[in-house]
């Protein structure tokens, strides 16, 4: 790298301690280009600022144009007009503290919009509601600085006290909100404040580098409406600050939303959206081919693989962290042992499983949450391969050569009953004996408590989770000791603390250090087996471009249109 | 009518116990699996699903007498939306097939009945019964496979897109109709069948042939006359049946009728939509046969005189 | 009030019996000799399969193959393969035993107890007679798909509580046509003597009346385990039946169902073509048996 360090100093000055190890790490090339802007961008380095040190460095010229949608196919869309999507039946009403759903949480960024955005095909936090954000120097305060002249669907205009009031509420215990799944032990409402009328400022329970992260439209639903809102009954206004107002929702049939003319982010193309909510897969992907929507949001490829293999549509694909966790409890024999637990994951040939479910749609998994797409995973840690010798030669090790019977509960979602169908197989080729019990999610969830859920309780679990943009939720709930979802009851004191330091670690390369070592660990130890991560995917007509979805099944349309 | 009332007491006793036994709690199938333990606790305070049984059932019963169906834990509305939109489509799928089917199927008996023992009695009867016996949905994999795919001339989705025209509605559901309508062709067209032949051997018409009216008038003027009402008045017993088809087959074609809400509701535990729904399915059923066993009453002396021993 | 149509037929039953030509009754028995054939070789060659259809199979009906999965029939796989590379062939053999095993166990369950039922509210009358049946009353009008659904959706799906849903919701319906015969009965002679014997009612309702309302009974088992077919596998489709990954027709077809859209079709339309096969058999042995019995 050439560098002009004059221009490297004068960028660098009055940029926060924290900003400048993002900056450090990547002159000292631990952290690539991509990884920078990335950082960069979470730490609230501002996009002009970056490119600036990207050129400094040189040849900077390419970076900053990465992949846009993936959806764009060639021509720009033109504005006017209505666009159908079809969508899932929202399993719940739609209120923001409470939706929980990949229907719900569609319909919430319709018209509610968030302090960042988590930009699903650059792997960006970029500005929203907030045009800038800063941290003091180990990352336990936040400082957010809002967009000017935001105005609410109802006239009014955005100020902090709107921001502060929706942070307070869903970072309130008593309000029993899902984004307390981030917010517990992060953020409470004491914690958010407005120095003035533009800016919030956040001070954390614990400090970390990825605040903006966890508060991005990543955390669907943290949109931000006007002070006082009822939550309750928001689903008769969806008030927000979004490209889209509604006209009209009617729960279990659909959601129609007409163009904001006053929307800071500039023109909205499409006049209209029309949401269709369909109960399953087929009827989408009927209504696709019949013409009658154009857009299916999140499907996957178990039946619709007449529109994959069609060149008519055009598929949106988003690479994700969502996976499905096998858990063997680690405190109920013969599965306390870690050989018998090797044992099975070595029974897997999951090449040929991922491309039996997913087709080229999903990347392998090595038995850790850490998945490819994020920067922090060690890539050196091998991958484990299906061995049946190994695996009998590990039975036979742990006394368990005559094999044993064992149950696998699991729930009826997307492939995972098909899943479960082929883990039994595999399993019968080292003599385990897997029962199945594929249950409905309420079954099988159960109270969701210890003693009262199939899933925390089964000797084996076969569960979803869903894409997040950082690991901490799958490192934290499953995996440690104290965690609430501990399917595998696994509890090791060197992985608590290995845990601990990788969530305060605020650098980038330490993250992949001890990232490493719990790779590493949670191999060896084989609490979970994690087969596969797969793709988000979305269907589009051929014609339509613009569509910007996420992983989770977020679906942006302000700059979608027929080409 | 007093007799109709206590059966549908009981029958409410009966689903609000049924409704308990279901797993799960109804707080945790609200919030989802990931919420936090003292939330779900709080909400089933709210919902009051932790008041003893006797007074849950008292406010529901309470409730329902004053035409509150009360309010569904899933969407947290009141439920009497839900079930008019779900009965009203319900009674649209049930239409399309009661027109596709009664006319065909009464045809199709009267004419076995008129060729008694030959092979088109004998064709009629085995195709009657097939259709009587085949359970909907394979019937339906059926007809998906080859009008919906091979031929691909009917679409597989019972749901129109929104604001379609009336032709467009029906034409979305001639396909889940017509495996409701093969079960009740089976048994129409039996029971046509047999009151044809009653007819045709009874008194009034040997009268009626001795005294040399040709064989099509005497068809026309007294055998259809006399075996077509009963065999209408039966086909209205058969409004229950068709709803508990319904179950089937809209859930296979992703109709979102009364069926599908009664399923959805009893896999979500969404407990009072399910209960609200049971009950309706149970009125409508009382009700269709109340309506049949008033006009049996009412036709049964001139069917009893076809067919005295 | 009975949920499902063929077994109501107050005019069909009326009718019948009243229009007994000779003519026609020899007719039909000729055609019911040859319809209880041709459905006792369908059922008989399903029972076969139920027994031995693990075996029998070119491949094992578990047996996975995950590089030729949707694959179409041919020459290795007759009706193709499913979503796992299974041989659908195999599968449809094989999944003759689940149906069969518990549309007889929740027949045999529910005439028993329908039979016990008929006999005490009909030979009891009373209050007995009248809680009990306004109690079936409010069970039947509800449509018996219906009541299973509630039944398991509140004790947890698996074969035993499918079995014991068709067997108890059968019960009633069973019961109601021996109450029918038992009424008649127990007004003749040899109730009347037995009664002045001083011979107690249990025995009076199992030893007297019981084997002289043996043909009803007969009948309603025979047309009940078409019913029970029916149910069982309508059940199963939606899912309150058997588990994965054991064969099973209405299970099968529920799973893959959904990809008839991508054009795999026989993936279901082969279990489906059992069912068919199946039920009607079953419905041709039972409308000779009723032709027969009702004599």
């Amino acid at each position: 790298m050439d560098r002009n360090s004059e221009k490297l100093d004068q960028l660098r000055t009055g940029r926060s301690e924290l900003e400048n190890h993002v900056i450090d790490e990547f002159l000292t090339g631990h952290i690539s280009r991509r990884e920078f802007l990335r950082r960069g961008s979470i730490v609230g380095i501002s996009i002009p600022v970056l490119s600036g040190i990207l050129a400094a460095c040189g040849g900077a010229n390419s970076s900053s144009s990465s992949s846009s949608s993936s959806s764009t196919a060639g021509s720009a869309p033109k504005a006017g007009g209505t666009l159908r999507i079809a969508g899932v039946v929202p399993a719940a009403a739609i209120n923001p503290l409470t939706v929980a759903d990949e229907g719900g949480l569609t319909m919430l960024c319709q018209t509610g919009e968030f302090l960042v955005f988590d930009d699903p095909t650059t792997f960006l936090v970029k500005p929203m509601l907030a045009t800038s954000w800063k941290a003091n120097g180990d990352g336990s305060v936040w400082t957010f600085t809002l967009r000017p002249n935001v105005k609410f669907s109802n006239g009014q205009t955005m100020t902090s006290k709107d921001v502060v009031y929706s942070f307070k509420q869903q970072s309130d215990p008593k309000n029993a909100s899902n984004a307390l799944s981030v917010f517990t032990g992060l953020l409470t409402p004491s914690g958010v404040s407005a120095p003035d009328d533009h800016t919030v400022e956040f001070k954390l329970e614990a400090p970390t580098g990825n605040f903006p992260w966890l508060i991005s439209s990543d955390n669907y639903n943290m949109i931000i409406v006007p002070d006082g809102t009822d939550f309750s009954t928001w689903e008769k206004t969806f008030i927000g600050t979004g490209p889209f107002i509604l006209t009209k929702y009617t729960a279990k049939v659909g959601a129609t939303f007409h163009k904001n003319p006053n929307w800071w982010g500039g023109q909205v193309l499409p006049d209209t959206l029309q949401h269709i909510f369909y109960p399953t897969q087929q009827p989408q992907i009927l209504a696709l081919q019949s013409g009658s929507v154009d857009i299916v949001n999140l499907i996957v490829l178990q039946g619709a693989q007449a529109i994959f293999n069609n060149p008519d549509y055009n598929i949106l694909v988003n690479h994700s962290s969502q996976h499905r966790q096998l858990s063997m409890r680690c405190d109920k024999a013969p599965f306390t042992d870690k050989r018998v637990r090797q044992a099975m994951a070595l029974t897997l040939n999951r090449p040929e499983i991922i491309k039996a479910l997913f087709q080229q749609y999903g990347q392998l998994g090595n038995d850790s949450p850490f998945a490819p797409i994020f920067p922090s995973t060690d890539k050196s840690v091998p991958q484990r391969h299906e061995d049946i010798a190994m695996a009998k030669q590990l039975m036979s090790d742990a006394g368990q050569s005559g094999g044993f019977s064992t149950d696998l509960y699991t729930e009826v979602y997307q492939e995972i009953p098909q899943y479960a169908q082929i883990i039994k197989q595999a399993g019968a080729q080292i003599g385990i004996n897997i029962n199945l019990h594929v249950e409905s999610q309420t079954a099988y969830y159960g109270k969701a408590t210890y003693g009262n859920s199939d899933w925390l309780d089964g000797a084996m679990s076969l569960v979803d989770y869903g894409h997040r943009g950082v690991p901490n939720v799958f490192l934290n709930a499953p995996l440690t000791s104290a965690g609430t979802w501990n399917a595998a009851h696994f509890k090791n004191p060197t992985y608590d603390s290995l845990y601990k330091q990788y969530v305060a670690a605020v650098d980038l390369s330490t993250q992949r250090q001890l990232a490493g070592k719990i790779q590493r660990l949670l191999l060896d130890e084989t609490p979970l087996i994690i087969a596969y991560f797969f793709d988000g995917l979305s269907a589009t007509k051929k014609a339509v471009s613009g569509a910007v979805t996420t992983a989770m099944g977020q679906i942006f349309l302000s700059g979608a249109g027929t080409v | 009518m007093g007799l109709a009332l206590i059966t549908l007491w009981i029958l409410s006793v009966i689903v609000f116990l049924a409704g308990q036994l279901l797993p799960g709690d109804p707080g945790r199938a609200i919030l989802g699996p990931l919420a936090e333990q003292r939330a779900v606790t709080t909400l089933d305070h709210q919902l009051g699903v932790d008041k003893p049984l006797i007074t849950q059932y008292w406010n529901w019963l309470t409730g329902i007498l004053h035409g509150d169906l009360g309010t569904s834990y899933t969407y947290q509305q009141p439920i009497r939306p839900f079930i008019t939109t779900a009965l009203w489509n319900s009674l649209k799928l049930a239409a399309v097939a009661f027109l596709m089917c009664v006319p065909l199927a009464i045809l199709a008996g009267v004419l076995a009945a008129l060729n008694v023992g030959s092979w088109k009695d004998r064709s009629i009867s085995v195709v009657g019964l097939s259709a009587l016996a085949l359970p909907e949905f394979v019937s339906g994999v059926f007809l998906a496979i080859i009008f919906g795919i091979w031929l691909n001339v009917l679409p597989l989705d019972a749901t129109p897109p929104p604001g379609a025209s009336p032709a467009t509605v029906v034409y979305h559901l001639i396909l889940p109709a017509i495996p409701l309508t093969l079960v009740l062709f089976g048994y129409i067209m039996r029971m046509a069948r047999a009151g044809t032949v009653a007819a045709l051997e009874a008194d009034y018409t040997r009268t009626a042939v001795l005294k040399g009216l040709p064989r099509s008038t005497v068809v026309r003027r007294h055998v259809l006359r006399n075996s077509l009402l009963p065999t209408i008045t039966v086909v209205a017993t058969q409004v229950g049946y068709l709803i508990g088809g319904l179950v089937v087959v809209e859930n296979m074609f992703h109709y979102q009728g009364i069926g599908a809400l009664v399923f959805t509701a009893a896999n979500s535990k969404d407990f009072p939509m399910l209960e609200a729904g049971v009950l309706t399915i149970g009125v409508v059923y009382l009700l269709a046969t109340l309506v049949a066993d008033i006009s049996y009453t009412l036709l049964n002396p001139r069917l009893r005189l076809g067919g005295a021993e | 009030m009975n949920a499902l149509p063929a077994a109501e037929a107050p005019a069909a039953g009326a009718i019948d019996a009243g229009a007994g030509q000779a003519r026609r009754e020899l007719l039909r028995e000729l055609l019911h000799s040859k319809t209880f054939a041709v459905g006792g070789v369908i059922v008989a060659f399903w029972c076969f399969c139920a027994i031995f259809g693990y075996h029998i199979g070119p491949y094992g009906p578990f047996d996975q193959d995950l590089n030729s999965v949707n694959a179409a029939p041919s020459s290795a796989h007759w009706f193709g393969t499913d979503q796992l590379g299974r041989d659908v062939f195999s599968r449809v053999i094989a999944g003759a035993r689940t149906v069969l095993v518990v549309s007889l166990v929740a027949t045999l369950l529910g005439t028993v107890l329908g039979t016990i039922l008929g006999l005490v509210t009909g030979y009891l009358r009373g209050w007995v007679d009248e809680t009990i049946s306004r109690f079936i009353d409010a069970v039947l009008s509800l449509p018996l798909i219906v009541t299973a659904i509630l039944v398991i959706a509140a004790l947890g799906p698996s074969n035993v509580t499918l079995t014991i849903t068709i067997g108890l919701i059968f019960a009633p319906l069973i019961g109601r046509t021996v109450r029918t015969a038992v009424i008649q009965e127990r007004e003749l002679d040899y109730v009347t003597a037995a009664r002045l014997r001083g011979e107690n009612g249990v025995y009076i309702m199992f030893a007297e009346l019981l084997p002289n309302v043996m043909a009803p009974v007969m009948v309603e088992f025979t047309v009940r385990l078409g019913y029970a077919i029916f149910t069982a596998a309508t059940l199963s489709f939606l899912n309150f039946g058997i588990q994965l990954p054991t064969p099973d027709w209405g299970l099968d077809i529920s799973q893959n169902f959904s990809e008839i859209t991508a054009g795999y079709w026989w993936e279901v339309l082969f279990p489906a073509a059992a069912i068919a096969t199946l039920v009607i058999g079953i419905n041709l042995v039972a409308d000779a048996v009723e032709g027969v019995l009702d004599r």
